[in-house]
Order: structure tokens, then C-alpha cells, then sequence
């Protein structure tokens, strides 16, 4: 049993985490962007992600299954029931959470901060850069909202992985399973190393977002 | 380096906001431009900085390309560091091996008296502190073009004064060309060699500090020059601050008093001369004219106006 739970539970860190950091990866220039320029639609395009910030996941996992599934039009890359399926999913439903929690953070900080960092000399990533230095509480905040929201949702993987237990099995979906079958016991224990995982990997973020706070 | 803009226009939102179609800044000096809330100071300081983008015309730079700026803020903008990285970023960013950076910075604070600052957090400076260290990591820079956006805006009294007295120092140690904006005339004059006042986006005069405060030409010119714009014998002058006295004299006007100010080692008429509203010292003893009387006011100095 123990070996079966650390097998769902270091999946559960794989999928979420290659999520979460594709997310990273988006939204954090788009962000970036979405903060520093104005642009026609901006503020239709925010409300657009702040909708997406609360999107239920099952109806994001109900999306992809319906253009990954054999006869939708991505079903020859064979994807659906699998695990980068699931990234994929999640990686959607990360992603809103991750600019519109960037775009806070980068406005909040001074305008003349990046005109600063232009005069100084510094290139577009260095500025890039510099800037998600400055804005560090809030970008930490950014990968903990969106790792805490498909980390712990169960609709998406549930739909577009299928639960196989060998390959697609979630810590959450293991606990659907489970408690249908009845197996009080073993859900609330893997309810428990869910909890535990969340846990250490929010206190590892918040440790280096806390740092230097002098 | 002189500096030439040639038919250059900034527009913002569709409105014109700089049109130059001539003007040289002379190299080595310091430039103050004297305007108005909302005349283009600081898009004329952000075009040569190259924040801003001109739509047509271009500024050269004595054949040079763009030149290495240093740019103070009007606000202080700090990275969540200490006095030291804040300093040493730009030098950083331009390639200064340690060692020269190192000395830089030092040399920096040592001439803004910020030495015992190095190592505090940039963003938890009082205003004067913060100051000081904009204009030391602009010194540090060494660039041979300085921009200055109301460099010492907000600071109390004291430090501001103290801050003046030390400033055409600082110039002299930048030995570059020198963009000063302000609007207070005391600033520029005590600072800048050259004066331009910009008015709605445009450039209205441009030269010799002395040559430009002796002849304002236009009341709105006079007026952003600090002048009491005055109507004398059916024309216009311009007084000098300070220079208005009580009694018959040179030139003589007519004021109505609205009010005496006790400045307790003084004290000060406020008056109308028709619609502009001017100050008039007088002697600690003697007669006191009354709210709503008329009084005898004239200075000797003054110049016409077109």
C-alpha cells in the first residue's frame, strides 16, 4: 500500500508541477506585458482572465477531453488518457491564475521603476528579470494559487486522465476512487499525504518568498 | 556635447506635447527649463533619455550616437536593496569591472554625504536621504548626459537649502551636459548657466541666463520667469521679486491692500495692482495702511514688455 500511495503522490507532484510551471513560463511575461502596456481590449482581456481565476475545472477538463478525444480534432496526437492530457488541462487552468495575480503585482510596483531600468541600460529580459525581483510577494503568491488550484481540483484530471490506475491515478481522483468503493480509511489517508504534500511545497515557496525581508 | 533638435514633435493621445522645430543646448553646461505644470519639461527630459519617441524630427548628439544618460527622477525609485546595489546597478549594467565600481560608488557618496547610508535599504530612506542617493547613483554614472527632473522637489527647508548650496558643486563633478528641470527661478538661476522656458509644448526663449532674464519679451514668458507682470502707462513690465516698494519712485503704481502680513522679523503688504496679485515690504514702524485703502507702491528696476 505505501508504495501504491508514494506512486500516486509523486505522479500527483509530476503532473501539477510541470503544470504550474508552464503556467510560470505564460503567464508571468504575458502578465508582465498585460501590466506595463496600454493597449485597445486591455481591460475586456483582464476581465477575461479574472473570470478564468475562478473557472470551474471540470468545465475546462469537459473542453480539452472534447478536442483531445479520438474523434474531436486533436485526437490523432493520441493524447487523451494521459498524463501530458492532464498537464494540459491543468496547465489551463493555472495559467489565468498565475497573470492575473502577475499583472497585480507588476502594477503595484512604481511606474518609473522600469523607465529606471531602461535609462540604467538594462535589455528587455534583464528587465524582465529585475522587475519579478521586485515583485516577488506577489509572483510567490502567483505559483502558490495556481499549484494550490490544480494540486487539489478533480474534475479536469478526473475527465481528460481518465483515473487509470497505473498511469493517470491523482491523489484526488485515488480519493473518489477510493471512498466509492468504500474505503473510508484509505481516502482520508491519502487525503492526508495531499495535505502534507501541499504543505511542505507552500512552505518551501513561502520561505523564499519571506526571505530578505529584513 | 552640444545638443540640436531639429523640427521635433512629441505627440501623446493624438495632442501635440513637444514641437521644437529648432534648439541647441550648449555642451558642458547646465540648461534649466523653466515651464508651467503640464508644458513638456519632463517629455522634452524623456525624449532624450529615450523614453519617449519623437513622431517627426530627430536630436543630435555633436555626430555622436545616443549618448550614456543619467537620469534623476522626479520621484525616487529604488530597487527593494540597499544604498550600495542601488548605486552599483547601473554600473553593472554597463560593464564597470569591481574594482572601478567599487570606487565609484564610494566617491559618489562621499561628495552626497551618503557614505553611512551604503548599506541601508534604498526604499527606506527619508526624502532628503533619498535625495541624495538619486543624484549620487546618477553622479556615479559618469555619463556625459545629465537630465534632472526637479532633482530637490519636496524637501524640507533645510535640507533643500543645503542641498542647493551643493549642487553646482555636483555639476562641476559631472562635467557633462546638464538638462535642469524646475520651476522655481531661484533654482535655475542659482545653478544653470543657460536658461529655456517651454511653454504649451513649445519653446519660447533659449539662451544666456543673463540675456534671457533681461529681456522676457511676453508676459506668460515673464510670469514663468518669476516676474510680477505689472501694467505701467498703458504698457506692460516686468518687476523683479522683491523689487516693489512702498512710495512714489521710478516707476510708480497704484495697488489696492488686501492684507498685512506679520513675518514677525518683518512685514508685507499684499496687494492688486489691477488683476495681479503682488508683495510689498515695509518698514517694522510708521503708518499701517488699511485692508481696502490704496497705497503708493514703484520699484526701480524692471523691464518692457512687447
Amino acid at each position: 500500500m505505501p508504495e501504491v500511495f508514494a506512486a500516486i503522490a509523486l505522479r500527483t507532484i509530476l503532473v501539477s508541477g510541470a503544470a504550474t510551471a508552464l503556467a510560470v513560463l505564460v503567464g508571468v511575461p504575458v502578465g508582465y506585458v498585460i501590466a506595463r502596456r496600454s493597449f485597445r481590449g486591455r481591460t475586456m482581456l483582464l476581465g477575461l482572465i479574472n473570470t478564468g481565476m475562478g473557472m470551474p475545472p471540470v468545465v475546462v477538463g469537459l473542453v480539452v477531453w472534447l478536442l483531445l478525444v479520438r474523434s474531436g480534432p486533436f485526437g490523432d496526437l493520441e493524447l487523451i488518457y494521459t498524463q501530458r492530457a492532464m498537464v494540459l488541462a491543468q496547465f489551463l487552468i493555472a495559467t489565468p491564475i498565475v497573470i492575473g495575480f502577475t499583472t497585480a503585482s507588476f502594477q503595484a510596483l512604481s511606474p518609473r521603476l522600469p523607465d529606471l531600468l531602461i535609462v540604467l541600460g538594462a535589455g528587455r529580459i534583464r528587465r524582465l528579470w529585475l522587475l519579478a525581483r521586485e515583485a516577488k510577494l506577489g509572483l510567490l503568491v502567483a505559483i502558490m494559487a495556481a499549484f494550490g488550484a490544480i494540486v487539489s481540483e478533480v474534475g479536469a484530471s478526473m475527465i481528460v486522465g481518465g483515473n487509470l490506475e497505473r498511469s493517470t491515478r491523482v491523489l484526488t481522483t485515488a480519493i473518489v476512487t477510493e471512498t466509492s468503493r468504500g474505503e473510508v480509511e484509505r481516502a482520508l489517508a491519502l487525503g492526508l499525504v495531499l495535505l502534507v504534500m501541499s504543505f511542505v511545497v507552500n512552505l518551501s515557496l513561502t520561505i523564499v518568498q519571506q526571505r530578505s525581508r529584513t | 556635447m552640444d545638443i540640436e533638435f531639429e523640427g521635433v514633435q512629441v505627440e501623446r493621445g493624438g495632442r501635440r506635447v513637444l514641437d521644437i522645430p529648432s534648439l541647441r543646448l550648449r555642451g558642458t553646461r547646465t540648461t534649466a527649463i523653466l515651464g508651467p505644470n503640464g508644458s513638456g519639461k519632463t517629455t522634452l527630459l524623456r525624449l532624450l533619455a529615450g523614453l519617449e519617441r519623437a513622431r517627426a524630427g530627430h536630436v543630435s548628439y555633436g555626430g555622436a550616437s545616443h549618448p550614456s544618460v543619467a537620469y534623476v527622477f522626479q520621484e525616487e525609485v529604488f530597487l527593494r536593496q540597499s544604498v550600495r546595489e542601488n548605486l552599483e546597478l547601473g554600473l553593472r549594467l554597463r560593464g564597470v569591472n569591481n574594482g572601478e565600481m567599487r570606487r565609484r560608488v564610494e566617491d559618489a557618496a562621499a561628495r552626497l554625504g551618503i557614505p553611512h547610508l551604503l548599506d541601508r535599504r534604498a526604499d527606506r530612506l527619508s526624502g532628503g536621504e533619498g535625495r541624495r542617493v538619486n543624484l549620487a547613483r546618477a553622479l556615479c554614472l559618469k555619463a556625459p548626459l545629465v537630465l534632472l527632473d526637479e532633482p530637490l522637489e519636496g524637501l524640507d527647508e533645510r535640507t533643500y537649502s543645503r542641498l542647493l548650496d551643493d549642487l553646482p558643486q555636483l555639476l562641476k563633478a559631472f562635467d557633462a551636459t546638464t538638462l535642469l528641470v524646475t520651476h522655481n527661478r531661484h533654482e535655475a538661476l542659482r545653478v544653470a548657466q543657460d536658461l529655456v522656458v517651454l511653454i504649451d509644448g513649445r519653446i519660447r526663449v533659449a539662451g544666456d541666463k543673463s540675456a534671457v532674464m533681461m529681456n522676457p519679451g511676453k508676459a506668460d514668458v515673464a510670469e514663468v520667469l518669476g516676474y510680477s507682470v505689472l501694467a505701467a502707462n498703458g504698457h506692460r513690465v516686468a518687476v523683479p521679486p522683491g523689487a516693489l516698494r512702498p512710495g512714489p519712485g521710478r516707476l510708480e503704481f497704484s495697488m489696492i491692500v488686501d492684507d498685512l502680513l506679520d513675518l514677525v522679523e518683518r512685514r508685507e503688504l499684499v496687494g492688486r495692482v489691477g488683476e495681479t496679485r503682488v508683495h510689498v515690504a515695509i518698514p517694522g514702524t510708521g503708518e499701517t495702511p488699511q485692508r481696502g485703502d490704496r497705497s503708493l507702491i514703484h520699484t526701480e528696476r524692471y523691464y518692457d514688455l512687447a
